[in-house]
């Protein structure tokens, strides 16, 4: 199952109760307020919606907004799709 | 050298089965409107089949006020029961005045009482473990859960930096609350106390477990009445502002009314039947404090649960300790209207008790049937009752025999 930009930020926006419209990706994680606790209750709704396992302790280190986006819409987006 | 300080209420707010804020739970309350209806309760796919009950839950939309002034980030975030007492606390504080005050992050508690803390998020949480057997929990559980989740939410919404914790008395958690806020003002430890409590636990399975121990009606809640078959839950939360009075009058404040004094006993009996010794001395103690039995009227607001062995009791207690007083004694018993909040229920009685001083008005007793001759109280039923009393006894009898009985003043 993939998932678009557009519906990773909603879940971002949703999970870590941050307006849509700052979701700008050249923003800063710290900048957003998006706190350890942000991150790992987003992961677990990536595993429900998307079936993908991520662990905190497995993302490597980033900046920006924009960085995040890309690794977790690369590790959703290589899942093999579930029958 | 000088008395304890007098510890004004500068604030409150309130949330329950009959609005979202003080004024439209006084208006329900006054004019006999109840909050409770018949319920489903739903357990989901793991769950036995609904049961209904009669209850008094909120309704959707409570926070809407809370968030429009200050935003999500904190609110989304929290159990029912927290975000409660977060939206009681903002009203309290706004009618206060002191939302951004300095005096919140340098000189200021927050103490609210819940008999149990996130229920909903717990069995949210099992079901995940014992129904889909999930090892994988949500991680907002644990914070979501914990009995001091509302007074840290409060915290941090406000900024407030000084004594923050929660008490837990089953029914007498929020009156614990209240007289533990004002002693930190006594002590000088704080001049402000954000105190009362909240509850969220018509849950489910929270339901089942009161339906065992047979204390929900299966009608209505009659407190005081033949025919009363027991309490009906409530949900929701109340908070209020203590302030030490000289500074809220410095400061030119809002005077809602004035903290007297309580009584604290534990029965050391029973967990679940009351004593009329520990009831009593209770009673006695907040009578002491607030010097009630030599006024002309006292209102009390009593614990008034509509169970069968509460009511007989609580009634004996009241009129052991009068005994020998002329104080004529309104009784009102609100859990009527708005139904058990359990820790919760203090602080909203004590919410009611004020604007019913403040109006000169005794709200009704609601489905009150007959006089029980085991219950011989002067009960106010019909239609609110035109009273003059200055002074309002409040009594919270938790489960387990812990019993608070707290003295009010109307504003001078």
């Amino acid at each position: 199952m993939s998932v678009t930009e557009p519906e990773l930020l909603d879940l971002i926006a949703q999970e870590a109760i941050i307006d849509r419209e700052k979701l700008q990706r050249d923003a800063t994680l710290g900048d957003l307020g998006i706190s350890s606790l942000d991150v790992i209750t987003m992961l677990f709704e990536l595993e429900e919606r998307y079936g993908v396992v991520i662990e905190e302790a497995d993302m490597p280190k980033m900046e920006t907004l924009g960085e995040m986006v890309d690794f977790l819409m690369q590790r959703i987006n290589e899942q093999p799709a579930k029958s | 050298m000088s008395g304890p300080r007098r510890i004004a209420v500068t604030g409150f707010g309130a949330v329950s089965g009959l609005g979202a804020d003080a004024a439209e739970t006084w208006d329900a309350v006054r004019q006999g409107r109840s909050g409770i209806a018949l319920r489903a309760f739903e357990g989901g796919q793991y769950a036995p089949e609904p049961v209904t009950f009669p209850a008094a839950l909120a309704a959707d939309g409570f926070q809407g006020r809370l968030e429009a002034a200050m935003g999500r980030k904190i609110s989304a975030g929290l159990d029912r029961f927290a975000l409660f007492a977060l939206c009681a606390a903002y009203e309290a504080l706004d009618q206060a005045g002191l939302v951004g005050d300095p005096v919140l992050a340098e000189r200021t508690a927050v103490v609210l009482g819940h008999g149990q803390g996130g229920q909903e998020s717990l069995e949210k949480g099992y079901e995940r473990f014992f129904g889909m057997k999930s090892q994988r929990m949500h991680p907002a559980m644990v914070p979501k859960v914990m009995v001091s989740g509302g007074v840290s939410a409060v915290a941090m919404q406000f900024g407030v930096h000084g004594p923050v914790f929660a008490t837990s008395s089953a029914c007498a958690s929020s009156a614990h609350a209240i007289v533990q806020g004002a002693g930190l003002i006594q002590s000088g430890l704080a001049e402000v106390a954000v105190v009362g409590g909240s509850e969220a636990i018509a849950t489910p399975g929270s339901m089942a477990g009161w339906q065992a121990i047979h204390a929900l009606a299966e009608t209505t809640c009659r407190p005081f009445s033949q025919g009363r078959d027991g309490m009906v839950m409530g949900e929701g939360g109340a908070v209020l502002v203590l302030e030490d009075m000289d500074r809220a009058r410095a400061r030119g404040a809002p005077i809602l009314g004035e903290y007297l004094g309580a009584g604290m006993t534990s029965d050391a009996f029973h967990i679940t039947q009351p004593s009329l010794e520990g009831t009593s001395a209770a009673i006695r103690q907040a009578c002491a404090a607030g010097d009630l039995l030599s006024q002309e009227e006292v209102l009390v607001s009593a614990h008034g649960t509509g169970t069968p062995l509460n009511d007989e009791n609580e009634a004996a207690a009241l009129n052991a300790v009068f005994a020998g007083s002329a104080a004529r004694r309104p009784v009102i018993a609100t859990k009527s209207a708005h139904g058990h909040l359990i820790g919760g229920s203090a602080a909203l009685q004590t919410v009611i008790a004020l604007q019913a001083l403040r109006a000169g008005q005794a709200p009704p007793v609601q489905n009150f049937l007959e006089p029980d001759p085991a219950c011989v109280v002067d009960v106010v039923v019909g239609q609110a009752r035109p009273i003059t009393a200055r002074h309002a006894l409040l009594n919270a009898f938790a489960f387990g025999g812990l019993n608070v009985s707290m003295a009010f003043a109307a504003a001078a």
